[in-house]
């Protein structure tokens, strides 16, 4: 069925009433939530809660229980996985442990998504690949193997992967987690710069509070399978829900 | 307690079969992919090249050697018996047909199982356990049109080509058990080769290391892409691989080998 064409005012994504249960553990229980086109949404939480499950979802890599997820207007949920093509190529994703193709280079990891994209000028890959590692200071590494990256390395190359199509929308899992504070800052800079050059819109999950009030637009917070809390950084920082200042303050109420 | 374990014993059969069902839906549904991937014409003829170097070219050395040795057991058994009645020189003709119908084809597919398929089924499994699997969906490319479609093409390739080899091997091993070994005339063993081995035998045998191909593939790969917990789960992928395949290449094989004789008659002269 042919979808609406979506309208400057409606939300590149929007979740309704998502359910998801993994074995017998309700992950997702109705949620809701909207991500407006070039705002950057981070996505914060206790481990264990569904954020990742959240964003694969987002990428239709999981088919939910109930409810439904539109993208760019198109509805994700009742698409069969060769039809939802079209609509990832939209969406860049960086996962949370890089899942960088380990029989590639990184140069070949990261122009993975443009020769799969149909570009065949193979001086124009180089360029791009070339732009993406440039991004991630990971220039000078392009014909190692991931298995010779360390950990922080390799989440770089998967987010140069990432933003190498150009996509509309990048979705993060944990892109600073295991970085150093420099590179974090990186990572954080670059993903303002996608947003305020190209206008994408970003959803980031992450524990790192730093980053969340750097560079979010607005944040929300998932816990018992629903969004918590939604609000700017600064509605965060004032929030006077104790949950709510419990995570950010990083206070378990465990006594030593 | 003990109505629980009866209950239980009574409803295996059921779930047995139950299981068979799913698994060979399973199968099914895979080679619907398979067949979407193929219409979608996009072949990567890089990744079959890749592929037909590791199965093919790399299956050679384990084919051959298994090719020559049962050729050679096989003619020293049957030369011993046939000196019995005096017809030692028609080992060549026995030797012959085995290898193309039967021997060749069905060895060389366990080989190929053992060593492809493991292989497959574990390269794929620590691929869908990595998130390589969902990073390649996520990027819009189906796994089956990336994975599947060059392992498969390279088996319809390299498949005929191994068996063949394995014939051709195991009737040179033939050759010289006979000849060199046991001092039977090298023109009688050639006679009985040409004159009881035609066309058709080398079809019937070509035509089943296609089938044992694309069960060795479908087998193999669908092993992968369901693998999940970790490296134990890649390690029983890799494992039921091999098994499934192997026994599926053997109850196939008989099969076959009574579908292949209404098209292609033993013992009929071209």
């Amino acid at each position: 069925m042919a979808q609406p064409p979506p309208s400057s005012s409606t939300p590149f994504i929007s979740v309704r009433g998502l359910t998801r249960k993994i074995g017998w553990q309700e992950i997702l229980r109705g949620l809701d939530l909207d991500v407006q086109k070039g705002e950057t949404l981070m996505l914060i939480g206790p481990s264990g809660e569904g954020k990742s499950v959240l964003l694969k979802h987002l990428i239709g890599l999981m088919k939910p229980d109930s409810g439904t997820i539109v993208v760019n207007g198109t509805n994700m949920t009742g698409l069969r996985e060769r039809q939802m093509a079209p609509i990832r190529k939209q969406i860049g994703i960086l996962f949370q442990n890089a899942a960088l193709f380990d029989s590639l280079t990184v140069e070949q990891n990261v122009g993975f998504p443009l020769v799969e994209g149909g570009i065949r000028d193979r001086k124009e890959i180089e360029q791009r690949v070339h732009e993406a590692l440039e991004v991630v200071e990971l220039a000078q590494h392009k014909d190692k193997m991931p298995v010779n990256l360390s950990g922080g390395m390799r989440k770089r190359v998967g987010i140069a992967r990432a933003i190498v199509p150009r996509p509309q929308c990048v979705l993060y899992d944990e892109p600073t987690a295991g970085l150093d504070p420099i590179v974090s800052d990186v990572i954080d800079q670059m993903i303002l710069r996608l947003q305020k050059r190209y206008g994408v819109t970003s959803i980031v999950v992450t524990h790192d509070m730093k980053s969340v009030f750097k560079i979010a637009d607005r944040v929300a917070m998932l816990k018992r399978g629903v969004i918590h809390f939604l609000g700017t950084p600064e509605e965060l920082r004032n929030s006077p829900d104790p949950e709510v200042q419990d995570f950010i303050e990083g206070r378990s109420g465990v006594k030593g | 307690m003990v109505r629980t374990c009866l209950m239980d014993l009574l409803c295996l059969p059921g779930r047995l079969f139950l299981n068979f069902l799913i698994y060979m839906g399973q199968l099914a549904a895979l080679l619907r992919e398979l067949g979407f991937a193929i219409k979608s014409g996009v072949w990567r003829m890089r990744l079959v090249a890749q592929q037909i170097v590791s199965i093919g070219y790399g299956s050679q050395v384990v084919v051959i050697v298994t090719g020559a040795f049962t050729g050679a057991v096989f003619t020293a058994q049957t030369y011993f018996k046939f000196k019995d009645f005096g017809v030692e020189t028609g080992v060549g003709a026995i030797v012959s047909v085995a290898m193309c119908r039967e021997l060749g084809p069905v060895l060389a597919g366990l080989m190929v199982t053992g060593r492809v398929g493991a292989a497959m089924a574990a390269e794929i499994g620590t691929m869908k356990v990595t998130e390589q699997i969902d990073a390649l969906r996520a990027l819009g490319v189906h796994p089956v049109d990336y994975l599947m479609l060059p392992r498969f093409f390279a088996m319809l390739i390299s498949m005929p080509l191994l068996i063949a080899e394995s014939i051709t091997f195991g009737l040179a091993a033939s050759y010289c058990v006979v000849v060199f070994g046991f001092g039977v005339p090298s023109a009688w063993f050639w006679q009985h080769v040409v004159e009881h081995t035609n066309e058709q035998d080398i079809i019937y045998g070509m035509i089943k290391g296609l089938i044992f191909g694309i069960l060795i593939t479908v087998i193999s790969c669908h092993q992968g892409l369901m693998a999940s917990d970790g490296a134990v789960g890649v390690g029983i992928g890799t494992t039921r691989a091999v098994v499934y395949s192997s026994l599926a290449l053997l109850i196939c094989n008989f099969f076959l080998s009574i579908l292949l004789n209404y098209f292609f008659p033993l013992g009929t002269a071209m």
